[in-house]
């Protein structure tokens, strides 16, 4: 028998609470991180999906809030340049990146982009938080 | 005083069928509403529904209590309550229990028709001055001053409150009245988001709203109402609008569940950066009537019913809804919807 733990489906968790607290406490992408592994657990939590999109949001949001917003030109960052090796990237992530130069708009990184604007500024954002490209401001 | 004895004074016509159909008891009230010869089509008539659907059967392996099924029986309705029960033989059997809901059927239709007329007739008026409104403004460039201009978008903005006040109206009334079916036509989910999202762009960038959608192309295609799911899906980004702050962010995503390699269902987000339901108003929100302590940001109130008339649409296609939300944070609309094939 599998001594591995599965959820009891009775028990669902506070996920208001929890993910209150969290965001509180920890911020975005810390609670963002949790959240991926919680959906994991609860795969069939309905409402676990709307917190996933709330922090989502809030992170999208955030990294609009950017002072020169569609006008801000994202740049690789040196530690990128130098050690790209450590960054594990993801196939959307790895394309995002292949389109930044260091002169494209982030409108215009919109309209090239092959996914979704929220995809495209989620993962921009993603990348602005690992330190592969930086925003100057 | 035995349950038979009890159950034959009372003025409810009561039958109890077996699980092989037949009727095993009765009571006087049953067989003066319906006549002496109800036993015989009550007995055809379980046997029929028995045979064709299933449901008797499926009541006596699930036992599931307080179900009821809606009947009419010589011009008047019933709803039928089935309630576990026993025969004098021991067998298992179900009583069934006859509520004539006729007056109220005809109450509701009443109610019914009275407010689609209504409303019809406020939409004919409100379209001319809509129509009057947007020719007016469409001259603005050399013909009324900006004063004129903002209170005639003042008024523009408020003719669409007030249409769509009306149409969730009508929307209502279909649900309550029962006038409310949902197509079985093959839809393609991804062009429903694109379009509900298109429709309340210009309303988005008017209130400096991000307005965006969250999902690719390889949305799979679902079995239901073009015009249904995206009433519902408009009516949850106009409710994010109303609680939304300037510079604030909604999307419009969709996920596929997946069962092995086939899709499963399709889970529809509508998230946004407003200011959250507090925890003991969020169960409340799908039902009538209801709406948050919450002010809207855009100024007015509404029916109270855009949510529930979306739930009454996804589960009219087999779906269901819930939501997420994080106070001063935001909130999150989650929709599932099965993916079946169309026949």
């Amino acid at each position: 028998m599998s001594s591995v733990k599965t959820p009891n489906a009775a028990v669902v968790p506070e996920w208001a609470r929890l993910v209150g607290d969290s965001f509180k406490q920890y911020g975005a992408w810390h609670t963002y991180g949790k959240l991926i592994e919680a959906r994991n657990a609860y795969p069939g939590d309905l409402s676990l999906r709307g917190y996933v999109e709330i922090i989502k949001n809030t992170i999208v949001k955030d990294f609009m809030q950017h002072p020169k917003g569609m006008q801000m030109v994202p740049k690789l960052s040196a530690e990128f340049l130098t050690n790209f090796d450590k960054f594990n990237l993801s196939a959307q992530e790895g394309y995002l990146i292949s389109l930044i130069d260091g002169r494209l708009q982030l409108q215009k990184l919109l309209v090239l982009s092959p996914f979704d604007q929220f995809t495209t500024l989620f993962n921009l954002a993603k990348l602005q938080h690992e330190r592969a490209i930086t925003i100057p401001q | 005083m035995s349950n038979y004895a009890i159950a034959e004074k009372l003025k409810t016509p009561i039958a109890i069928i077996t699980e092989r159909a037949t009727v095993a008891w009765r009571n006087e009230a049953f067989d003066e509403t319906f006549g002496a010869d109800a036993q015989q089509w009550l007995k055809e008539g379980v046997r029929a529904v028995a045979g064709e659907t299933g449901w008797l059967q499926g009541f006596f392996v699930s036992g599931e209590e307080g179900r009821s099924v809606d009947v009419e029986i010589e011009g008047r309705s019933y709803r039928v309550e089935l309630i576990k029960a026993i025969s004098d033989f021991g067998e298992p059997a179900v009583a069934l229990w006859f509520e004539d809901v006729t007056a109220q059927r005809e109450m509701e239709q009443a109610k019914s028709d009275f407010t689609s007329m209504i409303v019809h007739d406020l939409r004919g008026p409100l379209s001319g001055i809509q129509g009057t409104l947007e020719f007016v403004l469409s001259q603005e460039g050399n013909k009324i001053d900006s004063l004129y201009s903002d209170l005639l978008q003042e008024a523009q903005r408020e003719s669409e409150r007030m249409m769509a006040l009306i149409n969730e109206l009508l929307d209502f009334s279909k649900i309550e009245s029962g006038n409310f079916t949902v197509e079985s036509e093959p839809i393609r989910m991804a062009g429903i988001l694109k379009r509900a999202v298109r429709s309340l762009q210009s309303v988005a960038s008017r209130d400096e709203i991000f307005l965006l959608t969250a999902h690719g192309r390889d949305v799979p295609q679902i079995v239901g109402s073009v015009e249904k799911l995206t009433q519902a899906i408009i009516n949850l980004i106009s409710n994010s609008l109303k609680f939304t702050p300037k510079k604030g962010l909604i999307s419009v995503g969709a996920q596929i569940v997946r069962s092995g390699d086939a899709a499963e269902a399709i889970v529809v987000t509508v998230t946004d950066s407003g200011m959250g339901i507090k925890a003991d108003e969020i169960q409340k929100i799908w039902e009538k009537y209801k709406q948050t302590r919450n002010k809207s940001l855009r100024g007015g109130g509404g029916t109270g019913l855009g949510l529930y008339i979306v739930k009454q649409i996804v589960e009219a296609h087999g779906g269901e809804v819930t939501v997420a939300s994080i106070e001063g944070v935001g909130t999150s609309m989650v929709v599932r919807l099965p993916v079946k094939r169309a026949a």
